[in-house]
Order: C-alpha cells, then structure tokens, then sequence
C-alpha cells in the first residue's frame, strides 16, 4: 500500500507549509482559514498513517506488483451478506426520524423505536443462531 | 474490508468536526466581548476531570482492543482479577466511564443555563452547545455501539475474527472521538 501511503503523506507534507504561508501572510488574523488548512493537514496524517499502518501488516499485493496477473488478486475479500433487507428498515427509520425533527417530536419518537429494533436487527443479523459468522 | 470503511467514514468525521471549528474561530473573532465575559462561567476544574475520565476510557478501550485482538471475550479468574479480564470486562469499564462523562456534561449544561449561557442566548452559547453538544451525541453512540458490541459477545458461540473486527472498529471510534474532546477541551477551555 506503499503508493497509498505516498499519495496522502505528500499532501500532508505539502499543507503543512501552505498552512503557514496563508498563516503568516494573513498575519494570523484570519481564523478560519488557518483551521481548514491544519484540519486538512491532519485529515491527510489520519489516512497516510492509517494506510502505512496497515500496509506494515499485510504481504505486498498483487497490485503493488509491477508484472502482477490479474488472477493474482482472486480470493477472499471479506464477508458480504447475501441477501438483506435490514439497511432499508433502518433508513426508513432514519427518514421518519429527521422528518420528525420538521414535523414534532412525537415522529421523532416513533421513528427512533423503529430505528432501535431496525439497528438491533442488523447489528446481529450475521451474529446469532447456528451460521453466524 | 470494515476497518477500511470506518476509517474513510472517520475522516469524513473530522471535517464535520472541522466545520464546528471554523464556526468557533470565527464568532470569537468577530464578538470578542462576548468571549470575555461568557467564557468566564466556565467551570474548568470540573471540565478537566471530565475530560481526564474520557481520555481514561480510552486507555480501558484499547486494553480490551488487545484482548479482541487475542480473541479472548471474557474474564478467565474472578471478577477482580485484571490480568484475566477480557474483551468483554474492559468495554463494560470503557462504557461506564464514558456514561460518566455524558452525566458530567449534562450537570455542566445545566450549571451553564443557570448562569444564562443557552443555545438562544447569545453567539457564545450558540457555539458552544453546537460543538459540545455534538461531541455529546457522537459520545452517546459510542456508547451505543459498546452495548451492541458487548451483546454480541453473548449472541455467538465462539469469539470470531468477526467479532474482534467490529470491536476494533468500534474502539477507532471512539479514539477519534477522544482525540476530538481535547481538541474542543483545549479549545473552548484552555484557550477559550
């Protein structure tokens, strides 16, 4: 994930000293600019690090590979739920929720205990009874 | 597949923070009256072993992490026996002691309202419920999603990769969560 990693952590080397060229040619005066720019900055660190952190973990990838085949890349790539209707429960609750928020509270509240039943379903779909996983 | 996910979906997080942020330079620069005489109702002492007890949780949170890591669910001894805690025992900890901040924020709102400061009041009240107020919420389903994980650990017969990955994602969450509160403690408290 070496090229990953680059991409970020060369856009957070490059903010950081946009940050203090905005920073010192608006004599600090400027607030909000300032914020973007070190939040920026960080949001690049956050997703570097975390890719560099687990390509330290994982063998080198196929796609890392110059002369890599194709077929290199088959097999598992985590587990997917066949079929499920439970992410549609759950922002259907969702939309009677925040049409609560516009209409009255008493919607709102209706909607959250879909929502609780709807969340709790989906959390252990996968994760109860004889095939969880 | 998940870790990835949760990550993505935590940068996206940051800068929904970053906008509170802005939000917060920008009123205190334009009312800075407003600034001197509200931030003076803020009870730091208190704040600060508020935000000691959350930092706290996180360190309970990755002890559990490890232990999700090694696939152990639960306690092994007795119940004070911390070396044999599992999974299961240090998020119980992390939760209580973020329920513990909730509860503290709560009295500190309160306190504030005494005191005039509300979400109506002024700029100042304005801010600083919009930016605590969401962290709050963000603390609250993280508290959440410890329950639900905790229940899984009942739900299943044996403790999966599955299980541990969603115990770890949780725990990302809830460090960024962390690492937020002492960017909006150090914010709004220290710097003020």
């Amino acid at each position: 994930m070496r090229v990953e990693t680059k991409l970020f952590l060369y856009l957070f080397v490059f903010f950081v000293p946009v940050t203090l060229i905005y920073g010192f040619w608006s004599k600090w005066s400027e607030p909000i600019g300032v914020t973007a720019l070190v939040l920026t900055a960080l949001l690049f660190a956050l997703s570097g690090f975390y890719l560099w952190m687990t390509g330290k973990k994982l063998p080198l990838r196929p796609e890392d590979n110059a002369s890599g085949e194709i077929e290199d890349a088959e097999g598992n790539y985590g587990y997917f739920v066949a079929s499920s209707w439970t992410p549609l429960w759950l922002a259907g609750s969702g939309a009677i929720m925040f049409a609560g928020l516009a209409v009255g509270w008493w919607l709102f509240i209706i909607g959250a205990f879909f929502g609780v039943v709807a969340v709790c379903l989906w959390v252990f779909e996968s994760f109860h009874g004889e095939y969880s996983i | 597949m998940v870790a990835v996910g949760t990550i993505v979906w935590l940068s996206s997080e940051l800068m929904f923070f970053a906008g509170l942020f802005a939000v917060y330079f920008q009123l205190r620069s334009v009312r800075g009256d407003l600034w001197a005489t509200q931030t003076e109702k803020l009870n730091l002492p208190f704040a600060s072993v508020n935000c000691l007890v959350l930092v706290i949780s996180s360190v309970w949170c990755q002890l559990g992490v490890w232990k999700a890591e090694r696939g152990q669910k639960a306690r092994t001894g007795k119940l004070l026996d911390l070396k044999g805690w599992g999974m299961r025992e240090w998020y119980v900890l992390t939760y209580l002691f973020g329920a513990f901040f909730i509860a503290g924020q709560v009295m500190e709102y309160a306190e504030l309202v005494h005191e005039n400061v509300t979400l109506s009041s002024d700029a100042y009240g304005s801010v600083f419920y919009m930016a605590t107020g969401f962290h709050g919420l963000h603390v609250t389903g993280g508290l959440i999603a410890f329950l639900l994980i905790i229940a899984r650990t009942f739900t299943t017969r044996r403790y999966t990769h599955a299980n541990a990955t969603g115990a770890v994602v949780t725990s990302y969450y809830w460090h960024f969560v962390d690492v937020v509160w002492i960017a909006l403690f150090a914010t709004i408290y220290i710097l003020r």
